[in-house]
């Protein structure tokens, strides 16, 4: 895993984006405005589920008309958040933070197959029948994790980096270094001439 | 100002609570901005397509205020501990013109078009709302990573 973190940051497109110093603050804001977006429906969602608010509307309407937004937000997310771990891969290999962060998003995905037949996919049942207990746990969960996510993801910034043990490099302080090398040597060169 | 100076000593003196304010206010500006996003998104043709956007809005309401809460009690007390860098960091200056400008435009226009019928204008509006909330988050990220000083 760490071998694949190491060859996935050293890749020339992740390099560039390494060097480049607007990219990172651009697609880490584009992450936080489809959170802002799209995190409000899966709130919304999971307290209905629990029975807290917006109790005049129909779970199973609002399961399926925030389907498609919901995948749709996810996918931003998601997208944002491998091109942001893709550029630190091996340094987050290390971040206990983003470790737990990871494990989260597995727990989601395992929770949206698990509940799917008898929550997210079984609405009217839910509204002809009331709420489970079955939905109340599924909604539950959802919001400790999804709120796990949020935390762990600003956790990942203050865990320092261990910088002996990392390789990565930025193409774009790569040539900056070398430029001011050069800059160097002919200013020394200038002095013994 | 001395209760700000108590608190800020508070927040200096301790390593958890500035991320933990940070938490709260994304958890904050997620309620804030997303219940204000999901009736754009409505007044768009997109999401909970049943309900009316003036319905939405009423129903969601406390959630906006609720994050609303959240963000105007963790922000000042974030900017609290360290003012100086806060208030010469221009990214924290056009982020404060544009939350001015969204909480304005959204206790307005916003929430008057709310109530009218679906026009090329809503379409608009909603767009608007949606620009201008983005481009404050935007402002946000970008605190930690322009230069500092003016």
């Amino acid at each position: 895993m760490l071998s694949f973190c190491q060859w996935l940051q050293a890749t020339s497109f992740f390099t560039d984006l390494r060097g480049s110093g607007i990219f990172y603050p651009t697609i880490l804001s584009l992450h936080m405005v489809a959170i802002a977006f799209f995190g409000c429906m899966i709130l919304v969602t999971d307290l209905r589920l629990m029975g807290v608010g917006l109790k005049s509307y129909p779970v199973g309407d609002l399961l399926a008309r925030l389907r498609g937004p919901k995948y749709f937000g996810f996918a931003l997310i998601v997208t944002c958040g491998v091109l942001l771990a893709g550029t630190k891969a091996e340094e987050y290999y290390y971040n206990i933070f983003f470790r737990i962060k990871m494990i989260l998003l597995l727990l989601i995905l395992l929770h949206g197959v698990i509940f799917r037949a008898g929550v997210y996919r079984n609405g009217a049942a839910l509204d002809a029948g009331g709420l489970t207990a079955q939905a109340k746990l599924a909604g539950g969960l959802s919001l400790v994790l999804w709120i796990g996510m949020a935390v762990c993801g600003r956790g990942i910034g203050y865990i320092e980096p261990n910088l002996f043990l990392l390789h990565a490099e930025s193409r774009g302080h790569a040539v900056h270094f070398m430029n001011v090398m050069q800059v160097m040597q002919e200013f020394i060169a200038s002095i013994h001439s | 100002m001395f209760i700000q100076a108590a608190a800020a000593d508070l927040l200096n003196g301790s390593t958890l609570i500035f991320p933990a304010l940070e938490c709260f206010h994304i958890i904050g500006f997620a309620l804030l901005i997303g219940s204000i996003a999901i009736v754009d998104f409505r007044m768009l043709g997109i999401g909970l397509m049943r309900q009316e956007p003036a319905e939405l809005s009423k129903s969601l309401v406390i959630w906006t205020h609720l994050g609303l809460a959240f963000i105007l009690f963790t922000g000042p007390l974030m900017y609290s501990t360290d003012p100086d860098m806060y208030y010469l960091n221009w990214s924290f200056l056009i982020k404060m013109i544009l939350l001015v400008a969204a909480l304005m435009f959204h206790f307005t226009i916003h929430r008057k078009t709310v109530k009218q019928p679906p026009s090329s204008l809503s379409r608009a509006v909603a767009y608007a709302s949606l620009t201008l909330w983005a481009s404050v988050v935007f402002g946000g990220i970008f605190i930690g990573f322009v230069a500092q000083g003016l």
